[in-house]
């Protein structure tokens, strides 16, 4: 298998936090890997450490220990650690993020939050994908609309747009329907399912709902900083 | 201290000195209030020095009413509706016991000032001229002359018209101390009802309307 | 259909609109008083130059110990007057660094009729011809200048006129030597002491006080010349004193300078505040905001795309309330000049306020830099939000 189809190579990854004099042990060696196209659900009970892992794979955070390898390139390994420009310039190449609270910008039109991004970085063509995205999740009719007129699910495809407006490899998805009530939550996972069939993108996710979590090819249970795949 | 004293007390009394002096610097005023207070009205004790315009008491349509009250051109005021014009309140001990009052009217080679003080009822207490310019106007400013004007009330002016100089009653009746200075004779006269006729509008209306 | 992070910037103002339009507010109110005060700074010393170039003459040459107007001449009673030969006259008018040269004489008379022990009448004796090229800006109410330096004719000024009651035509006399006089023509005001003073023919009033000298030479300086020099060489003549208004003015704007101080200090005070409030309203949307930053890290801006951002809403708010407080500053600036007339010692006539579009460009410059380094706390504080912090710090 070429390295090039791995996405994500995660290798005896641990994190140890710090409060006060206590050392709380969040991830205790986690290795994984990650192929490209893959579905992947984290599940866990709170402080199992998934929330942890997730922000190392999406390099929101450097790990304690251990490597981690994007694409067959380590960004994290041999003890180094990356700053803040660096982290962004890995982030905006690779990644798309969606959060339980969506944040999207309640001054900004539907249009203007899911071009938001744009204004910082851009990959060649990426302002068509703009209007593309919002037809394909059936927002165009909401374009015009601030956050503040739409509802839970609408604002969670809204920011779903935003994190594909740029093309990333992967969507990183934490928590994406825990705001959202059961029939909400269920389109959220229809449309996660079907840009992970369609267009064969990488989505990594974070969930406490076990009917999202069913709808991932692949299921992760954390427990204690371990990962154990099902 | 010193940057206190020099930096904000110095331009605090300026203000103070200047916006006062401002004001003061209108209308007909007696030269040296504090020494002539007493003179003009020997039984005051105090007084407070008022400022009245036309503007505010009634605006143009009291200023066009004055002056069909004078009735002639030459006796009219000369100055614009918001002219403040001074008006000294006499006070004995607590009690307001009259008013003094100047004009200027225009005399033979130079203004006259012409001024008096009155009691609470309009009846003139003192009459004295500040200044009047010529030869033999001291004749005017001679204590017998003002004497004659003892008592003069504005209703002495309805048999007797300055203007023309035609009439009877007591004003009438007041002759001249200096023959050769008609102009200067009528002058004072007109600037009498001229000073009577602006504090009847100025005071003695406001009273009357009193119940 | 892009959105740029102007745009951004902008919108995110008017998410707290009460709290933007206070700052804005308070950024007005202090380049209304920044401006106010420099355009007063430069009107004020532009009045003064053109109150003393109205005054005709730039020196004025007296016998020692003669007061030097009209107004001093009266409170002393008219005495301590001393006279100089008008031969000086010629000898002044030889001076290379002199224009013209003008010849008065001020007498006062004792009035016995005038308050309760008698006062001063002063007249002013200048000549037909030089004086009246001296005062080209005096402009007549009614009638002119008398016709020759013999006439007995008078001049008014617009409050003398006003105090003696003359009109064009009618007569007025010289107390003491009952001299009869025509008044030929009435001033406008002025402004200045000329307007309380009567003026006579030269010779009319040396022939009535029987003085064939002169109290004051009046001297107006060629342009460009050095009025230090003519100063000095005006010391060397023989029991006069030299009276120069650059002299004037310098104590004058001495005076002036406690009152720029005072105005001063409250202009930097109303700066400082409006500094804090900027930094206040900026980094309380910044801190409010950590999620929605730490999002946008998220999406790819780099800390110097946040900065930038963080400094464009300081940049808004800060051009706005100038430009603004310009406005304010040139629709008000008649209040400003009488609140200036109110407070200081000495206010020459016309515009003391004089803003222009050099000064409030200055200003408005002063005022954006100020809100620049007010924003660059929050700016910083807001490039360094860490997207896990801010999204994971609830």
């Amino acid at each position: 298998m070429a390295t090039n189809c791995l996405s994500l190579q995660a290798r005896d990854l641990t994190r140890v936090y710090r409060r006060g004099s206590e050392e709380i042990q969040a991830l205790d060696g986690v290795s994984l890997s990650i192929t490209k196209g893959e579905f992947v659900s984290f599940m866990g009970s709170s402080g199992s450490g998934k929330t942890t892992l997730i922000n190392l794979l999406g390099c929101l955070d450097n790990p304690s220990s251990g490597e981690l390898e994007l694409a067959g390139k380590t960004v994290f390994g041999h003890g180094q650690k990356l700053g803040e420009k660096e982290l962004t310039r890995v982030r905006r190449e690779v990644f798309g993020y969606i959060f339980q609270n969506f944040y999207l910008i309640p001054t900004l039109t539907v249009l203007e939050n899911v071009a938001l991004p744009l204004a910082f970085f851009r990959k060649p063509g990426a302002e068509e994908e703009v209007e593309r995205l919002l037809k394909m999740l059936g927002m165009e009719h909401r374009m015009n609309h601030l956050p503040g007129q739409i509802s839970g699910g609408e604002m969670q495809r809204v920011a779903i747009a935003r994190a594909l407006v740029n093309r990333p490899e992967i969507l990183l998805a934490d928590e994406p329907t825990g705001n959202l009530d059961t029939k909400r939550a269920g389109e959220i996972g229809e449309v996660l399912t079907d840009l992970n069939r369609s267009s064969g993108l990488t989505i990594v996710m974070v969930t406490h709902n076990p009917e999202l979590a069913r709808l991932a090819g692949r299921r992760i249970e954390m427990r204690d900083g371990r990962a154990f795949e099902n | 201290m010193r940057f206190v004293l020099t930096k904000i007390l110095l331009p605090v009394l300026l203000l103070a000195l200047f916006t006062t002096s401002a004001l003061a610097a209108v209308g007909c005023d007696l030269n040296n209030p504090d020494r002539d207070v007493p003179r003009l009205f020997p039984e005051s004790t105090s007084f407070k020095t008022v400022y009245v315009s036309i503007q505010k008491l009634g605006g143009p349509a009291l200023l066009k009413k004055i002056e069909n009250r004078l009735g002639a051109q030459s006796i009219a005021l000369y100055a614009p509706v918001d002219v403040p014009y001074t008006l000294y309140e006499i006070y004995k001990d607590k009690k307001k016991v009259g008013y003094i009052h100047g004009v200027n009217q225009k005399g033979q080679f130079g203004g006259i000032q012409v001024f008096i003080a009155q009691d609470l009822t309009g009846k003139v207490k003192t009459f004295y001229l500040q200044k009047i310019t010529g030869a033999s106007a001291s004749k005017f400013r001679e204590a017998k002359f003002a004497r004659k004007f003892e008592g003069v009330t504005l209703k002495d002016f309805d048999h007797y018209d300055p203007v023309r100089g035609k009439g009877t009653g007591r004003v009438a009746e007041v002759p001249n101390p200096s023959p050769e200075l008609e102009t200067d004779y009528y002058g004072i006269l007109r600037g009498l009802k001229k000073n009577l006729v602006l504090m009847d509008e100025f005071v003695f209306a406001a009273e009357r309307a009193k119940p | 259909m892009m959105i740029t992070p102007f745009q951004i910037a902008y919108k995110n103002l008017l998410r707290k609109k009460v709290r933007s339009v206070l700052t804005l507010i308070g950024i007005m109110l202090s380049t209304w008083v920044l401006v106010s005060l420099f355009g007063f700074n430069r009107g004020y010393e532009t009045a003064l130059n053109r109150d003393i170039e109205n005054m005709g003459y730039q020196l004025m040459v007296m016998a020692k110990g003669c007061p030097y107007e009209a107004a001093t001449m009266m409170l002393q009673g008219g005495k301590g007057l001393r006279y100089m030969d008008q031969s000086m006259v010629n000898q002044i008018t030889k001076e290379p660094e002199v224009d013209k040269v003008t010849p008065i004489l001020m007498q006062a008379f004792f009035d016995p009729n005038k308050g309760e022990s008698g006062g001063i009448a002063g007249f002013y004796g200048v000549d037909a011809h030089s004086y009246p090229a001296m005062k080209p800006f005096f402009r007549f109410k009614k009638g002119g200048w008398f016709k020759d330096n013999t006439a007995d004719e008078v001049v008014m000024g617009y409050e003398a006129a006003e105090l003696e009651q003359r009109e064009v035509g009618d007569e007025t006399i010289v107390p003491e030597k009952n001299v009869k006089l025509k008044v030929v023509g009435i001033l406008e005001r002025t402004g200045s002491q000329d307007d309380g003073t009567i003026f006579v023919p030269l010779k009319t009033l040396q022939k009535i006080s029987q003085v064939d000298q002169i109290t004051t030479i009046g001297i107006k300086v060629k342009k460009d010349a050095d009025i230090t020099s003519l100063e000095n060489k005006l010391y060397q003549l023989k029991d006069v004193q030299v009276v120069s208004f650059s002299q004037v003015k310098q104590t004058i704007m001495k005076l002036i300078a406690t009152a720029r101080v005072m105005v001063f200090s409250i202009a930097v005070v109303a700066l400082l505040i409006a500094m804090v409030g900027v930094i206040n309203t900026v980094l309380m949307s910044v801190l409010e905001r950590r999620q929605e930053i730490g999002i946008l890290k998220t999406m790819g801006a780099m800390p110097g795309d946040v900065f930038r951002l963080v400094w464009t809403e300081t940049l808004i708010l800060c051009g706005l309330g100038g430009v603004a407080g310009i406005f304010l500053a040139v629709i008000f600036s008649r209040v400003t000049d009488l609140l200036a007339r109110s407070i200081l010692p000495y206010a020459p006539k016309g515009g003391l306020v004089a803003i222009d579009l050099k000064l409030s460009l200055l200003t408005l410059a002063i005022i954006v830099v100020v809100g620049l380094l007010s924003g660059l706390y929050p700016a910083w504080k807001a490039g360094r939000i860490r997207p896990l912090e801010s999204i994971r710090g609830e």
